[in-house]
């Protein structure tokens, strides 16, 4: 008996390392691969161990079969312009749930869940055509559009806004404030953690959105991240380049490792405090 | 599913101050009309790339258009095109294989997420190193993820197969072999989200209170008994929630097959969205592949509604 | 002259001046998709000839917009012309110019070459014979192929020393080739530490070497005048697949399941496989990699010697402006030309097009150096058109999807057949009714 609570601890701590070190070996090896010196034949390629020699040759390689600055910027362009869209209808639309009583509050409250199900990749062809009727194809702007209307945002706002007391609302309302003031200076505020968490939600979903913005995209100068890294790997015929795709892959992934790891605590703690739990 | 009631209308408890009928006739207008903006702007959107393509699908589907023929080859064909689909071997095994891809992601994914969850839920310093790589692969983008794992399953060569080699196993063909190729990919897949999940479960574990806990321990019930009796049950919104969001990826997601697989070999890992992406673009079958969005989306709805009436009630419950 | 009268003429000859300094036309800004094979130092490449035709001219500004695999390039080329916005110049796998022209996607080029003075016969005789089919459509030329390929035998020297066969005499018949094969699969117990045989089984490659195997069955595997009729289960196609299938599992020299192009070459630099049977199009890559001595050969034939081409053409997509066509009638020209061909195909491993490339010194002596890329030039008297059908891709994975099965061990070569060629049908039927069995 006491034996087993010594051992039981243990035995999961180990497990546990297993496990971490199972889900850091691809990036393990990226890191490895992408300073190992060409050579794309040999046998040890997969070897986790550093080469004695490492070289900064894949990275100028990748640089060379992508602009990757371009890429960076559009990227940020479309998590940045998504994200500022949105922040404004899912502020505006969880409010008018959360407070407003209105006739066919219902209805519309389920015609926002219909958008949570039909995700716009889901609808890619169709919307593809939307996209060219409305003159936005190949430009950065159709990329963004299908999600500049977020339900997923609508309802934690509304979950977020449900959550804090009337008080301050009325308390305002009796001094005369208006509805726009009565969102932006009290209950935009308190419900910082809900914006917060769902802006980490939509950055990481639309910095590493591949197939849509593939379609819509076909200017180099307007490609994406995914975009370009995908060509790396969509390449026929023969053989790879490995040094140089994973030199490629981790130049992708590298801004959100950084961010996440600055902001860990900010990224757990909003994660509980918007009461995501239902 | 009923919307819970809200504060009466803003602006309607006069200042008491000034005139009465205009002022407070007008704020009256503008309160009635006041929701009605505010959901405009997210109604826009919502009009044009979630309610328009659904309707577009939905006449699209009842038309056959074949490739190059010239527009006069168009025709009307009814429910032809959903027969087509019905009957299309492809569409069997992708549903089929989304079937497998479901059930082969959800399960171990959840279980993971709320394992590793009860791991690392205590904030030290090394659970949050921990934390970090459990969740780390969520951040990566499918595709560099798939290209990646391109080369892990690479045969002989790649870091599965060598290091599995060094142990004198020898790795069978990851990606080539139809049999496993389907489960190459949901490995993929587990690795990629059980993080991601796992910072739900994080969250709901943190909302359960101590007194609780300590409570059960009091009584009696040993760490498995905690566990079934007192932690599941609190965490069951938490567990509906990513329950949704994980069946919608499930559905939704296909970056991987675009890069490792392209549905192969022979249609092992094709996918519903891939399926239809396949017919759209490939073969240039517009009305078959309206056809099989159609009906995708059917079944996504039918999966959303009952899930999110599930997480409703749960929810009413736990508070 | 009175005071307005000079001013008026100052002016005029103002104006005059201001247009003479004018550039007569603006320049014309033009898209051109292309994809390339082994990305990463090919399209580098690529992207760097593009930049050298712009600084060599005025008149046309090119955009090089690389689109991933051949497959890929096709999707992007035709949902962007769906769009509205089509590329002007893309470089198009060769055999799917049959399939763009029955969609309408792509021009003919008639009318540029007879504006050029030229005639059909006369452009095409600067190229070699086996290409013309797959570059005209009903008697009109529809694609300049720039680069091109055939299957190659690639195999390991130092293995045939080891397993006692002469590497100056590689297998050159079906007979030889499982000999040779079986002698080079090394077996350790039940393990199996190197293969003698791999070919690329991914999607276009694999339908590519299948059409190798039956012409070299002596079969024609699809008609080359007709884009409705495919021949999968003909006898000498059924052979074709009945070999592959022998090689997994009755001879045991290749492994079971689909091992994709990148990993077939991968295996073969770390040793791990004797021969493999790729295109001429990785010649250079593989040279570059392969540490140890290795050489080509002629794929092996059972009835009578005969490879597909593969490779890529130049086309102009419909739907551009009159000006926008000049300036892609005039890039093409350039990158087809004979030093331009001449060196990308010394750069890749494909062979040039044109005959006259190899009239020209730096080809010559870069042949003396590397017999190797002389094999698949030899190879060329023996080569046929590459499989073009209407709705090419999805016939040709009919074919793909049915073997990587048998690849798998899931069917048997007949049945698959069988099922492929019921696919294809099905596939062409609407073509089909359109033309051949569409009757007064």
């Amino acid at each position: 008996m006491r034996l087993r609570r010594r051992l039981a601890p243990a035995l999961g701590a180990a497990l546990l390392a297993a496990m971490a070190f199972l889900w850091v070996t691809p990036f393990l090896w990226t890191l490895v691969a992408s300073f190992r010196p060409e050579g794309a034949g040999h046998a040890d390629m997969a070897s986790l161990v550093p080469d004695l020699d490492p070289t900064l040759e894949n990275f100028r390689n990748a640089f060379d079969s992508g602009t990757f600055g371009l890429y960076y910027l559009n990227t940020v362009i479309v998590v940045g312009g998504v994200l500022a869209m949105q922040c404004v209808t899912v502020s505006l639309a969880g409010y008018a749930f959360a407070r407003l009583r209105f006739r066919g509050r219902n209805l519309l409250f389920y015609g926002f869940l219909l958008q949570l199900m039909l995700v716009p990749p889901a609808l890619i062809v169709p919307n593809l055509r939307t996209v060219v009727d409305l003159g936005l194809y190949d430009t950065l702007a159709g990329v963004m559009a299908p999600y500049f209307a977020s339900a997923f945002g609508t309802f934690l706002m509304r979950q977020t806004f449900l959550a804090i007391p009337r008080d301050f609302e009325e308390a305002a309302a009796i001094d005369g404030a208006p509805w726009w003031a009565v969102i932006w200076y009290v209950l935009l505020p308190m419900a910082r953690p809900g914006l917060v968490a769902f802006a980490i939600v939509s950055v990481t979903t639309h910095w590493n959105e591949f197939l849509w913005p593939l379609m819509v995209i076909n200017d180099p100068a307007k490609q994406t991240l995914t975009i370009g890294l995908a060509s790396f790997t969509l390449g026929a015929e023969s053989g790879k380049e490995w040094g140089v795709l994973a030199a490629g892959t981790l130049l992708v992934m590298a801004p959100l490792a950084v961010a996440f790891v600055a902001f860990q605590r900010r990224f757990v703690d909003s994660f509980v405090f918007s009461g995501v739990k239902g | 599913m009923a919307v819970t009631d809200a504060a009466p209308e803003i602006g309607g408890i006069n200042s008491g101050a000034r005139t009465v009928s205009g002022l407070a006739g007008r704020r009256r207008a503008q309160a009635r009309v006041l929701p009605y903006a505010l959901l405009a702007p997210s109604l826009i959107f919502l009009g044009l790339f979630t309610y328009l393509p659904v309707i577009r699908v939905a006449i699209e589907s009842l038309y056959d258009k074949p490739h190059g023929l010239g527009d006069a080859a168009a025709r009307f064909v009814g429910g032809d095109n959903y027969a087509r689909v019905l009957g299309d071997p492809a569409f069997r095994e992708a549903a089929g294989n989304n079937l497998v891809y479901a059930l082969g992601t959800l399960i171990p994914t959840l279980i993971l997420a709320l394992a590793f969850a009860l791991a690392v839920q205590r904030s030290t310093r090394f659970n949050t190193v921990l934390r970090t790589v459990l969740f780390f692969p969520s951040l990566v983008p499918l595709v560099a993820a798939a290209s990646l794992f391109f080369f892990i399953f690479l045969p002989g060569v790649g870091l599965l197969d060598y290091y599995l080699g060094k142990i004198g196993i020898e790795g069978p063909n990851w990606l080539g072999n139809s049999d496993l190729a389907l489960w190459s990919v949901i490995g993929l897949t587990v690795w990629k989200n059980a993080g991601y999940y796992m910072l739900f479960y994080i969250a709901g574990l943190q909302n359960i209170s101590r007194d609780t806990i300590e409570a059960a321990t009091i009584d009696g019930a040993n760490a498995w008994q905690r566990l079934r009796y007192v932690i599941l049950p609190a965490l069951a919104p938490t567990t509906s929630f990513v329950l949704v969001i994980a069946t919608i990826n499930v559905l939704t997601s296909v970056d991987h097959v675009v890069v490792l697989t392209r549905g192969g070999p022979s249609n092992a890992t094709n996918l519903l969205l891939y399926y239809i992406f396949q017919t759209a673009h490939e073969n240039f079958d517009y009305g078959k592949a309206a056809a099989a969005t159609l009906m995708s989306v059917a079944v996504l709805l039918a999966i959303s509604l009952t899930s999110m009436r599930v997480m409703e009630q749960g929810g009413r419950g736990a508070t | 002259m009175s005071v307005i009268g000079r001013l008026s003429a100052g002016a005029l000859a103002l104006a005059i001046a201001a247009t003479a300094s004018l550039p007569v036309a603006a320049q014309t800004k033009i898209d051109f998709f292309f994809p390339v094979p082994v990305e990463g130092k090919l399209a580098r490449e690529m992207t760097r000839l593009v930049k050298v035709y712009n600084d060599s001219q005025k008149d046309v500004a090119v955009t090089a917009v690389y689109t991933g695999s051949y497959d890929d390039t096709k999707l992007k080329a035709q949902a962007a012309a769906k769009a509205g916005k089509p590329p002007s110049v893309v470089l198009m796998s060769a055999n799917f110019i049959t399939d763009l022209k029955l969609s309408g996607d792509i021009m003919s080029l008639e009318p540029q070459l007879q504006a050029d003075g030229t005639t059909r016969e006369k452009f095409l005789a600067d190229f070699w014979p086996a290409l013309h089919a797959n570059a005209t459509v009903d008697g009109a030329l529809y694609g300049v192929p720039f680069h091109n390929s055939t299957p190659l035998l690639y195999y390991n020297v130092d293995h045939f020393k080891e397993a006692g066969l002469d590497p100056a005499k590689p297998p050159r018949t079906w007979v030889e080739l499982v000999d040779a094969a079986k002698k080079l699969t090394k077996r350790n117990g039940d393990k199996v530490e190197r293969y003698g045989f791999l070919m690329a089984e991914g999607y276009d490659y694999l339908g590519w070497l299948m059409s190798a195997f039956t012409m070299s069955n002596g079969g024609r595997y699809f008609n080359e005048t007709y884009g409705g009729e495919v021949y999968y289960d003909a006898p000498s196609t059924l052979g074709a697949a009945r070999f592959v299938e022998d090689l997994v599992f009755k001879h045991k020299v290749m492994p079971q399941g689909v091992t994709e192009a990148g990993g077939v070459s991968t295996e073969f630099f770390a040793g791990k496989v004797s021969m493999i049977l790729v295109s001429t199009g990785s010649l250079s890559f593989i040279r570059e990699n392969m540490k140890t001595p290795y050489n080509v050969a002629f794929v092996p034939y059972n009835v009578s010697n005969g490879v597909p081409i593969g490779g890529a053409s130049l086309v102009l997509f419909n739907g551009q402006s009159e000006e926008s066509r000049q300036a892609g009638w005039k890039f093409i020209k350039w990158l087809s030309s004979a030093e331009v061909l001449g060196g990308w195909s010394r750069f890749t491993g494909y062979f040039a097009p044109r005959k006259s490339a190899y009239e020209m010194a730096e080809m010559k002596d870069f042949l003396a150096k590397n017999p190797d890329a002389k094999v698949a030039l030899d190879q060329l008297p023996f080569a046929r058109p590459w499989f073009a059908t209407y709705q090419t891709v999805a016939v040709r994975k009919a074919m793909e999807d049915e073997m990587q099965a048998v690849l798998n061990g899931k069917k048997k070569a007949d049945q698959a057949m069988k099922d492929a060629q019921k696919k294809a049908d099905e596939l062409m039927r609407p073509y089909v009714e359109q033309t051949a069995l569409k009757l007064p």
